[in-house]
């Protein structure tokens, strides 16, 4: 009997231990807001690249920043592109959020849609003033429906990578490119790489040759996305593809990714962002690499304005609010925005886009300015992640010759209305 | 004449058993030549399976050892790994217990359920397993990722337990009860020790699960002091743009050396543990 | 006496419950609770965010889940997957069970080196997976430049079946291990004295396996096929790292979609529909594989 009580009691006691394990958590999570003196922890999260530099970076300048602001301290936390947003995702409901979120700049309107974000132009006084420090083009990715959910924080748009070993003289214009591509093209050489075929990927082939992909007030996508013009582009990739002149590792998953297949000679030419440079500098120093903007199609060279914005959540406090923003803004300033272009990072602030320290710590940066004055940014609609899956999924059916150019992109119309009507 | 047959047979295993060894071993033999070889040579065309002397460098491991972090994250693999299993060991061997031994009301329907749960595609329910774990205050937590490995884990080992405990002959328990012994002196003193090697064998296959699951942990963990290994590996090889090889392989065959050691010390439980449970079915 | 043991065991001890009540506060908690809610989850068009107003929408997510080609198209990737892996593990697990079963020396160093492939991890072993079989890799490499069988590079990721093949010889090669431990561990039950007799009655090594093994090791069977096959139907990291469901989601399988239709489309309602309609088959299938053995 005696020992059955005992035993009892261990049970009893190891419950114990195990619900306060339990909770053990909750007391050291839920106390920092509520003492004034305590310095407030901001957490942020980010997909600064550590690879690149950036990451130690962003250490230097948080360090700055606390010393500049005492009470206040910043929590970063590196996640990667699609972590950053299926935590906030799985976080949404529940409202375990961070303070703060660098990310892309397509992530604005599908947060918005989550009905997360804060209403940065309502909630803070200045913001006015320090939107017009920032370009207008990058920052304008922030708005939806009047008003800006976030602040610019760095912008990028593509420009034209070619090894200078393999191409002589660069191309011309769009079709000139394709049939560069489908002249060098051999056994162990593909003229061209791209790395995914959805909206980021062909929407500057489609307005460069006049074309788009939805309407204009993004209602349908009928008579755009199966137009003429597209039909053009995806037959042309489909026609390099059977000849071994296009190809990516998202149409062959054997394929040697766009980075390491440029590297080693494997590819010739790609259209990508500033952070290629850095990538091939790092880990193919030897590359012979030449660049120029993005060869104009019939209309003009239009690419995609891509980059990140600075977006805060509801969930926080004011106090976590403001200090939050105290923080956007110094990761605005020139010199903040000068030590991130020395890692890769395109300037969104104006005046450090025309600063010579700019210059110097991104030697491509004229070239991605030019192309910045003629590119567009995506349809700013929460669907648009789903819209460039869609596009994704037909037009690499199509490049792969699973169905003809025109059946896959009226597939495509008919699913993005579908999409759209909701 | 036939002694000369048997010999024979035995040579042709060991062919076979080695035979199939090598293919089975390249993978990794690949991993571990990797691993001492410079970052930027692993996949160098074509390809080398064993290094050249010169090539051959401790950098790899150097790095991650002189990475102080490394051993906080072997830390809290090992806390999680070792408490979610110890948690399930007690906590399954209870169940399959009293599944095995009572007949109280409601037990087919809780063993049913126990075997229903185990068909359910386990990431199905992350988000409805995430919001829970908000509510406890469990992210950013070990115990976030303990607790719930344990009800994963449940099923299948109470399953293999019970098992088990069916072919323990009820003597030992009729004994303890006229000593006037509870059915908690039954699990005690008759149940446990003969049970074991069944709860060391399912104690393998738990340790590797909550040793090496992602998913999840990826999920509710989020400071850098609090990452498990694979979270680490993964996160490390994310920041580094997928380049940096060497440091991930160095990291993962070390990461390997606990399992290792367990599965040699644990090895001989291993197979008598699972006999009796998994031919019943 | 065996009366009084009966009543004993019979009563309803009161204790009985310290015994239950963990595991049934665990997984009634972490388990049970999630999935309630994923069923309920599957007749709502579910929102999430701030104050987001979920509609009840009947059976429409099962309906879309059954007109969606691309669900429609995992499925069977998952079924191909299955019947590929699951057989191949049990012939090679049992087949090495049955190789190490009667061997003295070394058999610990053969089950290690065996076993070692399940102890990896999967997300880096899929990684090395990717590159064994891609264009310009191992298999390629060897292939085409050590024994000359093909002239140049075999596209093994490149299309649909191709690359579920690849991705099944790693779900494979990760599972012969556990396959050979389970069934030496059935092996090892079956009483010796069965061989002996045989030995005696003379009877060819076929006739020993057929006739002693393998009723020996039903159960094990039973057991490794249904727990091999909800194995199959939870494949993610495999096809995740390897194919990531490219070219054109032709080798998505139904974790992976279910995961993209969660987190990139957040179609909870869909994705938890999808999910009950796997549990369904593998209970279906389980329960008729408990009847077949049972049957016999």
């Amino acid at each position: 009997m005696n020992s059955n009580n005992r035993r009892k009691g261990t049970i009893l006691v190891l419950l114990i231990v195990m619900i306060v394990g339990l909770f053990s958590g909750c007391t050291s999570n839920g106390t920092t807001a509520t003492e004034a003196e305590e310095p407030i922890t901001i957490t942020f999260w980010h997909n600064y690249d550590a690879g690149a530099g950036q990451v130690e970076v962003l250490s230097a300048l948080i360090e700055e920043f606390q010393a500049e602001n005492p009470g206040i301290l910043v929590d970063p936390l590196y996640l990667e592109w699609s972590a950053l947003k299926n935590n906030v995702v799985a976080g949404a409901t529940t409202k375990m959020l961070p303070d703060i979120l660098r990310g892309d700049i397509g992530f604005v309107p599908l947060f918005q849609s989550l009905n997360v974000l804060v209403e940065m132009d309502t909630s803070f006084d200045d913001y006015a003033k320090a939107a017009e420090t920032i370009m207008d083009a990058p920052n304008s990715t922030a708005a939806k429906g009047g008003h800006y959910y976030g602040l610019a924080a760095n912008t990028n748009t593509k420009i034209l990578y070619y090894n200078m070993d393999l191409v002589s003289t660069p191309p011309a214009n769009l079709a000139e490119m394709w049939d560069i591509a489908e002249e060098i093209s051999n056994d162990e050489l593909t003229g061209f790489v791209e790395a995914w075929m959805g909206g980021w990927n062909l929407c500057q082939y489609i307005w460069s040759n006049g074309g788009d992909v939805l309407s204009p007030d993004y209602s349908t996508a009928e008579g755009y996305i199966n137009s003429p013009i597209v039909v053009e582009v995806i037959q042309r990739m489909a026609d390099l593809h059977e000849e071994g002149a296009f190809n990516g590792p998202s149409i062959d998953p054997g394929a040697p990714g766009d980075t390491d297949g440029m590297g080693t000679g494997k590819y010739a030419m790609t259209i990508d962002g500033p952070w290629k440079a850095n990538d091939f500098a790092t880990k193919y120093p030897d590359l012979n690499i030449g660049t120029m903007q993005m060869p104009a199609g019939d209309v003009d060279s239009i690419g995609v304005l891509g980059g990140e914005d600075f977006m805060m959540f509801k969930s926080s406090d004011d106090a976590h609010k403001q200090a939050a923003w105290k923080f956007i803004k110094f990761m605005t300033t020139k010199e903040a925005q000068i030590e991130m272009a020395k890692v890769g990072q395109m300037p969104v602030n104006r005046e450090t886009l025309n600063s010579q320290e700019a210059l110097d710590a991104m030697p491509l940066l004229p070239i991605f300015a030019e192309a910045l004055e003629t590119c567009r940014t995506r349809p700013v609609i929460p669907q648009w992640g789903d819209v460039s899956g869609i596009i994704n999924t037909k037009a690499t059916e199509a490049v792969l010759g699973l169905k003809p150019v025109k059946t896959a992109l009226d597939e495509a119309a008919k699913e993005i209305d579908a999409l759209l009507a909701k | 004449m036939k002694k000369k047959r048997i010999k024979k047979a035995l040579v042709i295993r060991y062919l076979l058993l080695t035979a199939g060894m090598l293919i089975m071993i390249l993978p990794m033999v690949f991993m571990i030549s990797s691993s001492l070889r410079p970052n930027e040579m692993t996949f160098a065309y074509p390809p080398k399976l064993i290094p050249s002397l010169s090539e051959i460098t401790g950098e790899n491991y150097r790095y991650i050892l002189g990475n102080a972090s490394f051993f906080q994250y072997m830390k809290n693999t090992l806390f999680v790994a070792g408490m979610s299993t110890l948690l399930v060991a007690w906590i399954a061997s209870m169940l399959a217990y009293s599944i095995s031994r009572f007949q109280f009301q409601g037990r087919n329907l809780l063993y049913r359920t126990i075997i229903m749960t185990m068909l359910i595609p386990g990431l199905a329910m992350i988000l409805p397993q995430f919001e829970l774990a908000v509510q406890f205050h469990l992210i950013d937590n070990l115990w976030g990722v303990i607790l719930f490995y344990t009800a994963w884990m449940i099923p299948f080992s109470t399953f293999l337990i019970k098992g088990f405990i069916d072919d323990i002959p009820k003597e030992m328990d009729e004994a303890i009860y006229i000593d006037g012994g509870s059915i908690l002196t039954v699990y005690r003193m008759a149940i446990i020790p003969m049970a074991s090697p069944s709860i060391a064998a399912v104690s393998i296959f738990n340790f590797l699960f909550s040793f090496e699951e992602l998913a999840w942990s990826q999920t509710i963990l989020r400071s850098d002091r609090l990452r498990t290994i694979p979270v680490a590996l993964t996160q490390f090889f994310q920041a580094h743009n997928r380049t940096d090889w060497g440091f991930v392989l160095a990291m993962t065959c070390l990461s390997m050396v606990p399992i290792v050691i367990l599965y040699i010390l644990l090895q001989k439980y291993f197979i008598a543990g699972l006999s009796s449970g998994a031919v019943k079915g | 006496m065996a009366e009084w043991i009966k009543k004993k065991t019979k009563r309803q001890d009161p204790r009985l419950l310290i015994l239950l009540f963990p595991g049934i506060l665990m997984m009634g908690l972490f388990t049970f609770y999630p999935i309630i809610k994923m069923f309920i989850m599957s007749f709502f068009d579910w929102k999430i965010g701030f104050n987001q107003q979920s509609l009840f929408v009947g059976f429409q997510n099962y309906r879309d889940v059954f007109a969606d080609p691309i669900a429609r198209r995992s499925l069977v990737n998952t079924l191909y997957y299955l019947i590929l892996t699951v057989p191949t593990q049990i012939v090679l697990g049992l087949g090495v069970a049955l190789l190490i079963y009667r061997i003295t020396r070394f058999s610990v160093t053969y089950r290690l080196l065996y076993y070692l492939p399940v102890i990896t991890s999967w997300v880096v072993v899929a990684l090395l997976f990717r590159y064994i079989f891609s264009n310009d890799g191992l298999l390629n490499y060897f292939l085409a430049d050590v024994i000359h069988l093909t002239d140049g590079s075999v596209g093994w990721l490149s299309s649909r079946w191709p690359a579920l093949t690849a991705t099944s010889f790693l779900g494979i090669w990760k599972g012969i291990g556990w396959n050979m431990v389970i069934f030496l561990a059935a092996l090892q039950a079956i009483p010796k004295q069965y061989y002996e007799a045989a030995d005696i009655d003379g009877v060819n090594n076929w006739q020993r396996f057929r006739y002693i093994t393998l009723p020996g090791i039903r159960g094990t069977l039973l057991f490794a096929l249904v727990m091999l096959i909800i194995g199959a139907f939870n494949t993610y990291t495999p096809i995740a790292v390897m194919t990531e469901g490219n070219p054109a989601h032709q080798t998505e399988v139904v974790l992976t979609w279910m995961y993209t239709q969660t987190f990139d489309s957040l179609k909870l309602g869909y994705s938890a529909a999808l999910s009950f309609i796997v549990t369904l088959m593998n209970i279906v299938i389980a329960v008729v594989l408990f009847r077949a053995f049972k049957a016999k």
